[in-house]
């Protein structure tokens, strides 16, 4: 609109004279106003109280960072498992001996379930783990009831390649080193014996003999009882420790698009006999349960972001009332300057929505910050849905909208006369 | 400019069709407020104000006064009796238009000031065409202009909360003339304010009269009334006395002798 430019020179253009808008029989042009002007009108009264605006916006922040901040961590934790199981992938089956009715506590897959198993079409590679009857030690002198819940297991080479273990430090074992007296300890034994390196050649005292540590590995975790083994050749194992030549564990990688066809003919193979006595288990689907059980928590706590919610929009509608309350000669001294009942109803609707709206995108932010803080401190990947941004704010809008039509509908409901009547 | 001597209620015969200056026509208005028995507050107020009129409407506490000045404002309506505002009849309006008639053709002035916190001079008198559908910049302009006219154009820019209660008088006068009103309704203009303060602000509703302003002041005090060329006393909820000076005074005059 072109600036009106007032004739300045005549201030006091005679009222008398010239057609007045509003003469004698003219048509009244509404009351009017602008959305520009709603807005600045409608943040007056949180302009002007600055620390009541703030805390009842508070109230609808947390509300709000609590659920987004649910939601991102969930959804963070959740990205990480999945991206666990990609690395890990979700084709690995474990077959052990047990099952069965009774008297199984001597259940043991037959010396040639590792071979049958490696018949089976469709599955890449095998590899397997038997238990040794043996301590291990840190020195010959250390009390030999103080294993520290710690079991010797021998195994294949092959073994970590098809658990995609790593190694913190040193070697895996190899066919050269697998009938000497070598040993790969595991994430939880290597803490448990005090060792963090394999550098200058450390020994432990391990079923009556020295081995010298050559590895120590990262945490499996899809053979989290390898963890707090220590690992042995199986040929030193069988030769000098009696260790069973039958596996007492296999773990296979299957085609990934097989795995169910794969899993319903391990137990007659690997145990034609009694192939009830064969367990076989996928361990990625402790991963996956682990992810579906987040959500069961996503909800609690979802749950109670929205008691805050609600408690936040209970704040505001509070903080709106007595607003109205102060504010009475404000409303006289608006309806008198010509606001319709609407105007003024709008005004405060608009204030408790400007209210919500800040303590909204504070509690987005909020939580979107608290999200980021606890993946990075987690080392994880930070996600963000976008369903808990747009959502949070739309939910604060909605409660600001909810808590806002009470007090409004109040405030243009008082009469001009009452409104100005000084208490 | 001035009012024609005589225009009293007794000049207003109910066949006369309504005179064509006559900003504020009042007919046998009663007010009431109900109760038991019911409070008669205005008990048949005949009144005319026509253009250029500066007049104060005088009278005690519980007189109706503060009545009067809310069905002249239309912010109440009259238990019986015709309003006529502008041209309007009031009882003819819904709430809706009588808002508009209120953004357009009233300008009110308060005991209180009621001016709005934490807002500039400007902002606070450009309020007074927030509801008229103008743009904020035309408004804006309009409302430096009205602060000029009332002696405050060093004052623009300034928190209301910042200025003297004269001061602020003045602000409430710029927004209550910002958008040329028909009429302009003070309700005890200078209840809070001390005397050299209520002389200045008497001087400058003369000022705004003689540039053809139609002002009507309510007050209490008749040394204040008595400043006006014609005094409406109201007592009981009947008007009383209805006095205009025969001679128009020289504004300069009264503003001398208010020194």
């Amino acid at each position: 609109m072109t600036d009106h430019t007032p004739s300045a020179a005549t201030p006091a253009v005679p009222l008398a004279e010239g057609p007045a808008t509003t003469g004698h029989g003219a048509r009244l042009a509404p009351s009017a106003l602008h959305s520009g002007d709603l807005f600045r009108v409608a943040s007056i009264g949180l302009r002007s109280r600055r620390l009541r605006a703030s805390l009842s916006a508070l109230g609808i922040a947390i509300g709000i960072a609590a659920m987004v901040a649910v939601l991102g961590i969930s959804e963070s934790s959740k990205a990480n498992l999945l991206q666990a199981l990609d690395r890990l992938g979700t084709n690995l089956l474990v077959v052990e001996a047990g099952g069965g009715f009774i008297g199984n506590e001597d259940a043991a897959l037959p010396t040639t379930a590792e071979a049958m198993l490696r018949r089976i079409g469709p599955v890449d590679d095998v590899s397997s783990v038997t238990s040794v009857d043996a301590t291990v030690l840190r020195t010959d002198l250390a009390p030999s009831d103080q294993t520290g819940g710690i079991t010797v297991k021998a195994a294949d080479t092959e073994l970590l390649e098809t658990l995609v273990g790593e190694m913190v430090d040193g070697e895996w074992l190899d066919d050269a080193r697998a009938g000497l007296p070598v040993v790969v300890l595991g994430s939880v034994t290597a803490d448990r014996l005090g060792i963090t390196d394999v550098g200058d050649g450390v020994q432990v005292w391990l079923g009556g003999q020295w081995f010298t540590v050559i590895g120590i590995m990262e945490p499996l975790e899809l053979a989290p009882d390898l963890d707090t083994s220590a690992v042995i050749g199986r040929d030193i194992a069988i030769a000098e420790l009696g260790a069973a030549e039958a596996p007492g564990t296999v773990y296979l990688r299957t085609d990934p698009d097989e795995v169910d066809d794969v899993q319903a003919v391990i137990a007659p193979t690997a145990n034609p006999e009694n192939p009830d006595q064969v367990e076989v288990s996928r361990p990625s689907d402790a991963i996956e349960a682990r992810a579906a059980a987040s959500n069961a928590f996503t909800a609690l706590f979802l749950g109670l972001g929205a008691v805050a919610l609600l408690v936040g929009g209970v704040g505001i509608a509070n903080v709106m009332v007595i607003s109205v309350l102060e504010r009475r000669s404000e409303i006289g001294l608006r309806r008198a300057l010509g606001a319709t009942r609407r105007h003024v109803s709008v005004q405060f609707l608009s204030e408790a929505l400007l209210l919500s709206a800040a303590g909204g995108l504070a509690g987005v932010v909020l939580g979107a910050t608290v999200t980021a803080v606890y993946d990075a401190a987690r080392g994880w990947e930070v996600v963000v849905p976008t369903v808990g941004l747009v959502g949070g704010v739309a939910a604060a809008l909605v409660i600001g909208a909810v808590a806002g039509l009470y007090p409004a509908m109040r405030a243009s409901r008082l009469a001009p006369t009452d409104a100005l009547r000084t208490v | 400019m001035n009012a024609t001597d005589g225009a009293g209620a007794t000049a207003l015969a109910p066949t006369s069709p309504a005179p064509d200056a006559a900003v504020i026509q009042l007919r046998d208005v009663v007010k009431e407020y109900p109760g038991d028995p019911p409070t008669r507050v205005l008990q048949g107020v005949d009144l005319v104000v026509r253009r250029g009129e500066l007049l104060a409407i005088v009278g005690p506490s519980g007189s109706g006064k503060s009545t009067l000045l809310h069905i002249m404002g239309t912010l109440d309506r009259p238990t019986a009796g015709d309003v006529h505002i502008a041209g309007h009849d009031v009882a003819r309006l819904a709430d809706r238009q009588l808002s508009a008639l209120r953004a357009r053709a009233i300008g009110f002035v308060f005991q209180q000031f009621f001016l709005l916190p934490g807002m500039s001079a400007t902002d606070n008198v450009a309020d007074g065409l927030l509801y008229t559908g103008r743009r904020l910049r035309d408004r804006q302009a309009r409302a430096r202009e009205a602060l000029e006219r009332v002696g405050l154009g060093h004052r623009l820019d300034y928190n209301t909360e910042k200025l003297s209660g004269g001061e602020r008088q003045r602000v409430a006068v710029a927004r209550a003339l910002v958008g040329e009103p028909e009429v302009v309704l003070a309700d005890e203009p200078t209840g809070n304010l001390d005397s050299r303060s209520s002389d200045a602000l008497v001087d400058l509703l003369h000022e705004l009269n003689d540039d053809g302003s139609t002002i009507v002041v309510i007050t209490h005090d008749h040394d204040i009334a008595g400043r006006l060329r014609r005094q409406v006393a109201i007592r009981d909820g009947l008007i009383e006395a209805d006095v205009t000076h025969g001679a128009p005074e020289a504004p300069g005059t009264l503003r001398e002798a208010a020194r």
